[in-house]
This record gives C-alpha cells, structure tokens and sequence, in this order.
C-alpha cells in the first residue's frame, strides 16, 4: 500500500474478514447461543469486528423471526444499538447502513409478529433510513413496503393494504423477487377475505397452491393451504376442510413455522366451531393460544382469548368469558389493534365491568380482529 | 501484482465462484476507472480492488439481490464510489492536488460516471458475443 494510505485512516480491508462462510456461520450461531450474561466485552467486539459474521447473525436472526421473534428482536436491536455507534467498525462502504436497514427491518417483523405494531413501525423507519444510503436499495426497500402492509393489515387497514398491493406486487415483479411476490399474494387473498371478497379470496389462493414456486417454499405453501381449509370450513365443507388440514401439516411441519402450526390449530379449533363441537373447538383454541403465549404472540393470544370467551358465553359460563375478555383488553388497546375510536372496545369494557357481556360487541370486536389474522 | 487474484477466500464455495469469476470479469475495467479516470496509483487500485471484492461477495449475499452477474452494473457503481470517497479523502487531506479532470469526474455523481463505465461494458460483452 502506498505511504499516503497507510498514513490516512481511509476504511480498509480487515484481515478478520478472511473466514469461510461456514466458519462465518459457526461463530455467529456460537455468539447467539451464549447467554448475554456470558459476552463479554471482549467476546462481543471479537465477534461483531467481524463483517461475515454480522452477516451470518443477521441470517440466522432473519430465519428465527418466526420461531421466536421476542429474541430476534433482541438481538436485532443489540446489533442495531452496536452499528449506530461511530466508533463501531462495520464492514466496507455501505456495509453499516445496510446492517443499519437488516437489523432494524428484522427488529420491526418481529414487534409485529409479537403484536408491539408502534415499535415495529418505528423500526420499520429506522430500516429505511439506514436502507436509503446503499448501493441497489430497491430490494430492501421493496421488503419494507411489504413489511408496512402486513402491519396495516394487522392493524385492520384492509383497504389501505389493497390499494397499495398492486404497486408492490409490480416491484417486486421488475426486481424478480419471486417468492416476495407469491408473499404479497397471499397477503393481497387474506385482504380480500377481510373485505369480504370471499370469491377472489378463494380463487387467488387457488392459484397460489397450484403456482410451482410456492409449492417450492413450503413455508408460504403451508399457510396457503390452511386458508383453503379455512374457506372450506366456512362453506360447511368439513370433510373437505379435514383432507387440506391434513395435507398442509406435514407441508407446515417442513416449513420450520411454528407460527403456522398454531394457525392450523386454530383453523381446526374454528372447523369444530362451524359443526358444533363447542367444547373440542375451546380444546383447539385453547392449545394454540398456548402456543402462540410461547412463541411471545401478544396480538393473536388476545385474539383467541376473545374467540374462547365468546363460546365461553354462549355455553353460559360468563364469569369465565369475562376473565379471557379482560385479559386480551390490555393488549388490543396498548398495541392500536383496532383503529382509534373502535366503539366495540369501549362499549365491551363497560359491559365487563358491569358484568353483563355485550356479546354484539364482543361478536363484532372479534370479527374486527379476525379479519386481521 | 495480484489483480489476477485480488483476494483469495478461504473454502470458496460454489456461489464465491461465481462471484470471483464476475469480479475478475470486470477487474479490467474497474481497474481502468480506478487508475486512468479517478487518477489512483497502481498500488492504491489494487487495495481499493481487494475491498471491492470483498465488498461483491457480501454484496451479492444480500436479500432480494440478483444473480452475481446481474449485480456487476452496482459493482461498477461501488467501485466509483469508492474511488470518489477515497480521492476526495486524499486531496481533502493536502496529501494529493486536483487537476480539473478529476474535479469535474468527483463533481459527477458515481451512479453517473458508473453508467457510462456500464455502456462500455455492454459494448464488451458484445465484443464477447461476436467473437
């Protein structure tokens, strides 16, 4: 190297960089198992100096979002607070303000998995911020726009969500982001059964299942199956509904989502629901909110719970219907799971309170939020 | 002179070959944009091309990023915005005087110069095709 850049403290190449990705994998899936209390300061600027490393964390936190998303947001944000620092040494070029845009985009899927829709909108921010300044942002910017329509759908912003899916379908057609453009579809089919559009609902999941790329990710095929179940258990197709179910979980178990295992769950919780087995359904509900409470889910536990207590009442057990309302309150309101002013919530709390259930607002709140899942 | 071989990775894989063989596909040129345009010394172009190539591989392992080959146009363009940074870093520090060739080309956005350098590349694959 010339005398004037080894005098200047222009960013240069790191010896460190010079591992296999595999030993790149190994030491990152070495940093995330040790428990906090055991890094220390050493261990961690050791394992962070490392660019290739940073890179297998962020892999490795992307493929646990849905497995345990209160941890991957953890540790997103560890990385994330340990990036924004200047004196931190990240990588080349672009490289901090693209571990900027990763870590904060898997901190914000996270919050929304775990139903924290403020924290993920602000992380979603913070992502595009960071994400603005590489080379060839459009890809990652793409997966941010998708990442605040999933969340506009979970807040219940359905037609919002529809209008904007065109746009993002198309980009990421022009990027040849396939399977991001198989996930828009699917998210644009549950809009559609959210609006009521059951028809275009079913056809475009149809199609979906038939399509060689999604069979291809069994993740995303799994889930499109138990919406099929779903529709068909809503059309009384119960035997129908049966057969998908059984199809979609071996499909759900090799997709590595757990998330999706408590969705079928609650799919077949909701199949014993339409044919009257009341009792089996709460069974179902019940073992999936279980579940979902493990996997830090806040938005779907408070769901179910609603769900439960309005078999609950309906069975005439209303002490206990009002126990599950009062327990998924909390988190409906804390996390705007419904837009402000959703008279429902309101007129619900008062008829706990007086403990005398409104079951028309619990009906319509629960049907409000299930649109949503 | 290394440029043949910029950097050797540890336990190449498939895809790394891939990706080298893009890289070393492009030295040429990167070298050229390097040395006669942004007025860098030999032994400066072959450091800055050695971050490059590391820069690449990371690059290329990005979510929603294409084929290594499709990536060579944001190469083109890191590889400028490189050689901006740097020689601004360098004259910026008195180390260097600028002449006003290479104002005008640090002037210029890097997208747009690399533009021009991803036309020539368009005529060299032609040139690859036709032979």
């Amino acid at each position: 190297m010339p005398e004037t850049a080894k005098i200047l403290p222009f960013p240069t190449r790191r010896t460190s960089t010079e591992v296999s990705s595999a030993e790149a994998h190994r030491i990152a899936r070495q940093y995330l198992s040790t428990p906090e209390e055991n890094r220390s300061v050493e261990f961690f600027e050791e394992t962070f100096s490392n660019c290739d490393v940073l890179f297998s964390v962020c892999q490795i936190l992307r493929d646990m979002i849905e497995s345990d998303p209160a941890a991957s947001v953890t540790e997103a944000s560890v990385l994330y607070r340990w990036s924004t620092n200047p004196t931190s040494e990240v990588g080349l070029f672009d490289e901090r303000e693209y571990m900027l845009g990763e870590t904060a985009l898997i901190a914000a899927k996270g919050s929304r998995l775990l139903g924290k829709f403020t924290d993920a909108e602000r992380w979603l921010d913070r992502s595009e911020a960071a994400f603005r300044h590489t080379v060839n942002p459009a890809p990652s910017l793409a997966g941010i726009a998708f990442e605040r329509l999933a969340l506009r759908f979970a807040s219940g912003r359905f037609d919002e969500t529809l209008e904007l899916l065109p746009s993002l379908k198309s980009s990421f057609s022009k990027l040849g982001m396939t399977v991001e453009h198989f996930k828009a579809q699917f998210l644009e089919a549950v809009t559609l059964r959210a609006l009521g559009r059951v028809d275009e609902h079913f056809a475009l999941l149809r199609g979906l299942e038939e399509a060689p790329g999604v069979r291809d990710c069994p993740s995303l095929h799994g889930q499109v199956l138990v919406h099929i179940g779903n529709h068909e258990a809503v059309l009384g197709q119960f035997e129908a509904a049966a057969r998908t179910y059984e199809k979609a979980l071996p499909i759900v178990m090799r997709g590595n989502r757990p998330a999706a295992l408590c969705e079928l769950k609650w799919s077949i919780g909701n199949a014993y629901r339409g044919q009257g087995s009341l009792r089996r359904a709460i069974e179902s509900y019940r073992v999936a909110r279980n579940d979902y409470q493990t996997l830090g889910f806040r938005a779907f536990v408070a769901q179910l719970s609603l769900v439960i207590a309005e078999i609950l009442l309906s069975l005439g057990k209303d002490r206990e219907a009002e126990w599950e309302i009062l327990s998924a309150l909390p988190a409906i309101e804390e996390e705007k799971m419904v837009p402000e002013g959703f008279a429902a919530v309101a007129l619900l709390r008062e008829s706990v309170r007086h403990r005398k259930t409104d079951p028309a607002a619990l009906r319509e709140l629960r049907e409000r939020l299930e649109a949503s899942k | 002179m290394e440029t043949d071989n910029p950097v050797t990775r540890v336990q190449e894989n498939p895809f790394e070959r891939d990706v080298r063989a893009i890289f070393q596909d492009t030295l040429g040129l990167i070298h050229i944009a390097l040395v006669s345009h942004y007025g860098l010394d030999e032994g400066e172009a072959m450091e800055l091309e050695k971050d490059l190539y590391i820069w690449f591989l990371r690059f290329c392992m990005r979510p929603g990023n294409s084929s290594p080959k499709d990536s060579r146009p944001f190469l083109l363009v890191a590889c400028c915005q490189f050689a901006r940074e740097y020689q601004k870093y360098v004259i910026g520090a008195g180390v260097r005087s600028s002449n006003d060739k290479l104002r005008k080309l640090l002037d210029r956005e890097p997208a747009d110069v690399a533009r021009d350098f991803s036309r020539s590349l368009e005529l060299l694959n032609y040139r690859h095709l036709d032979a």
